[in-house]
């Protein structure tokens, strides 16, 4: 058998799907905050199997485009991280809690 | 003639020092770091004037020059929006140079006279301001060279006729005043911007007011369209010159300062009107007859009209109003009968003796603090030269030899005695109670015993016996009285060959002769009317009350001006555009277009409150909306374009 594209999306997808269950059911901010991560490798993947399985590959004129992409998405990932993991650090210091059930004052 | 001939920059200078005149004054108005004080305002504005008046005179003797043909300066292109295109430009020939003259020169005096008559008034630089704005506007729109050049300057003197005449705003009647004189004016103007986007549609663009004349003379326009806009043309000069039935507006527009009267309801705005009509008198003769007809008696019955109304009015200032409407009656009866150089001879001697007979009764009031001729009497001994100024004023009016007004009526009466004897037994009869009236006022103002006059009022800082006036405002009119006297004698100095040179040469039919008919009659007519002012006003046999009372009903309508006002405001005003369009156009804005504007801010306002709902701050909420958003945006690409995967 061999593995083609259809699979890569098709774990990226599980990926993906496991993600937004995370963090659309988890209460703790840090455990949302695993979600996205699981999300954006998801999209990781898929970009990475779309670069790998295009015609630009395949001839060769231009073979690292996905690549290029995840590079890019792995820095803002790291970069989202921090400032996310800063800024709950900060609002359980100010509130005493991370269960964003309670964390919802930005509303009418 | 006497002098090279002028440039063209020098007649663009007549028309731009009065301009720059009222911008200094406004700026100084306004910005009081410039340490402007009123008296200022009063020198400048003669100097103005008097530099215009001298240019004019230049301008006169140019044209004089030229025979009074079009000295044919090219005009300038002003504005092109694509097609479109308007030049303005400056047209020099007997009509504007001679409207020039008369122009400058009254507004010349009437400013010198003002200086005396609006002494300590505490808008006195605001009155000058207004006053070279009036006379800039004036002079635009008699050069004019384009009918749309001349159309805004005619909107102009509206507009200043109505600050002027309310000048004393703070007075109910002076605001009602000024509000009527520019909506009545306005309502003829109207027809006029018809007959101006009439000429323009159907000549493919042309405004030139020469062109348009030389079409109408070659009958290049058919007659609907000629019909359509000497009527339209009329309109508007009914409404500036104060024709029945939009006559009513220059009596109330007494309540302005006198010698705003004096410049602007005797010489120059309510001149306007006929000025226009002989401006295109070429269109107007190519016109069907019925039409020219119409204007004559339009004219012949405005002027009977108002004479009737002078007799009865007991205001000095009135009594002056209805002659000049009365006179204006007859300049367009006459531009109604060809009689061209006729109309023009009469505006030009009417302008003097009507502006010096204003400043008179100026001087009365400056003496009495009233216009009410009840109040006066016996002031000929108080006021020698106001009275004497007066007199000569008024023979002149009546048309006494050999006064210019005899000279000019005797024209007009004389087209009519060829073309209409009806027409001209009714402009004898005006002549007559013309007579009548001035004298009227003569004998109950001059003579007899002092009756009062009033307390002090506003602007004014005499009470007690009355007194002459200062020489600010006798030495103007003591000036006015030599073009009252003298100015007729041009009739035997070729006026009219002058006053025709504006006109092509087909149409030129004007000879000097004398009729002995007219001549005796209208004579008759103005001794008739003297002798009986004096019987009955002066002698009191009859007593005034008893012709009164024999003359009834007529008397009642007389003095009640005919109900005009009554059927203008009441009926016309008040129920049909009140009550019927009023209320209508009301309903619609408040239910159309409030209701827009209003849904329009209602409806925002209660989608608002529905969506906001969708904000509770729950961050998850708002990250299963976003991904519900994203799985419907995949199906509907799936169900708009089948499997993206393997396309």
């Amino acid at each position: 058998m061999t593995v083609d594209l259809a699979h890569y999306l098709a774990v990226s997808g599980i990926i993906f799907g496991i993600g937004v269950a995370i963090a659309l059911s988890k209460r703790n901010v840090v455990a949302v905050l695993m979600g996205i991560e699981l999300m954006l490798n998801a999209s990781n993947l898929a970009f990475l199997a779309f670069s790998r399985f295009s015609g630009a590959f395949q001839d060769g004129t231009e073979p690292l485009a996905g690549h290029t992409f995840v590079v890019f998405v792995l820095t803002v990932a790291a970069a989202e991280a921090a400032v996310a993991l800063a800024m709950a650090v900060l609002i359980y210091r100010r509130r005493e809690t991370v269960d964003l059930d309670r964390i919802s004052v930005l509303r009418w | 003639m006497f002098l090279p001939d002028i440039p063209e920059l020098m007649i663009w200078a007549i028309y731009f020092a009065p301009m720059v005149s009222f911008a200094v004054i406004a700026c100084g108005i306004t910005i009081p770091r410039m340490g402007f004080q009123a008296r200022h305002a009063s020198r400048l504005t003669i100097t103005a004037i008097g530099l215009s008046w001298i240019l004019a005179l230049w301008a006169l003797d140019t044209s004089i020059g030229l025979d009074g043909e079009s000295a044919g300066f090219a005009p300038h292109e002003w504005l092109r929006l694509f097609d479109f295109e308007v030049d303005f430009g400056v047209q020099l020939d007997s009509l504007s140079a001679l409207m020039m003259f008369v122009v400058t020169s009254v507004s010349l005096l009437v400013q010198v006279y003002s200086t005396g008559y609006m002494h300590g008034d505490g808008g006195y630089a605001r009155y000058f301001m207004l006053m070279s704005l009036f006379t800039m506007s004036m002079l635009g729109l008699v050069m004019a060279s384009s009918l749309l050049q001349l159309f805004i300057h005619w909107e102009l003197v509206g507009l200043t006729s109505y600050l002027l005449v309310g000048f004393w705003f703070h007075r109910p009647a002076a605001a009602a005043a000024a509000k009527k004189a520019f909506i009545v004016t306005r309502f003829g103007d109207f027809f006029f911007m018809i007959a101006l986007v009439l000429i323009w549609t159907k000549t493919g663009g042309i405004f030139d007011i020469t062109e348009i004349n030389a079409l109408a003379a070659q009958h290049q326009l058919s007659d609907a369209v000629l019909v359509g806009f000497v009527l339209g043309v009329f309109a508007g000069a009914a409404g500036k010159s104060a024709q029945f039935p939009l006559h009513f507006w220059l009596p109330d527009a007494m309540e302005g300062p006198t010698p705003v009267s004096s410049l602007i309801h005797s010489a120059t705005m309510v001149a306007a009107g006929v000025y226009l009509l002989a401006r295109f008198f070429p269109t107007v003769e190519a016109a069907p007859g019925e039409v020219t007809t119409t204007i004559a008696y339009i004219g012949a019955f405005t002027a009977i009209l108002a004479a009737s109304m002078g007799i009865v009015a007991n205001d000095i200032k009135r009594v002056l109003a209805y002659s000049t409407i009365s006179q204006l009656g007859y300049m367009v009866m006459a531009i109604g009968l060809g009689g061209f150089v006729a109309a023009i001879f009469h505006l030009f001697t009417h302008a003097f003796f009507k502006s010096l007979l204003f400043q008179g009764s100026g001087s009365v009031n400056h003496a009495t603090n009233t216009f009410d001729m009840r109040r006066m009497g016996g002031l000929r001994t108080a006021m020698p030269l106001t009275f004497a100024t007066f007199i000569i004023g008024s023979l002149s009016l009546s048309g006494v030899f050999p006064l210019a007004g005899f000279w000019s009526k005797d024209e007009l009466l004389l087209d009519a005695w060829h073309h209409d004897k009806f027409l001209w037994m009714v402009g004898t009869i005006v002549a007559f109670m013309t007579a009548f009236y001035m004298f009227r006022v003569i004998f109950l103002t001059f003579f007899g015993e002092y009756r009062g006059g009033e307390e002090v009022d506003v602007g004014h800082d005499v009470a007690g016996p009355p007194h002459e006036s200062p020489r600010s405002m006798t030495v103007p009119m003591i000036i006015l009285t030599v073009p009252s006297v003298l100015f007729g004698l041009f009739a035997l100095n070729g006026f009219g060959g002058f006053i025709e040179g504006t006109l092509p040469e087909e149409i030129r039919h004007f000879k000097f002769h004398m009729d002995s008919v007219v001549l005796a009659s209208s004579t008759l007519a103005a001794f008739g009317g003297i002798g009986a002012a004096a019987a009955v006003y002066l002698a009191r046999t009859p007593k005034p009350e008893q012709l009164g009372r024999a003359a009834g009903p007529f008397y009642t309508f007389a003095a009640g001006k005919y109900y005009v006002d009554e059927i203008a405001e009441g009926g016309i005003v008040r129920v049909v555009l009140h009550r019927f369009l009023g209320r209508w156009i009301a309903a619609f804005d408040r239910v159309v277009v409030d209701g827009i504007v209003n849904g329009t801010a209602v409806g925002a306002r209660r989608i608002g409150d529905i969506a906001r709902r969708l904000e509770t701050g729950h961050l998850q909420a708002y990250t299963s909306m976003s991904m519900l958003g994203v799985v419907v945006v995949i199906i509907v690409i799936f169900v708009l374009s089948g499997n993206v995967l393997e396309r």
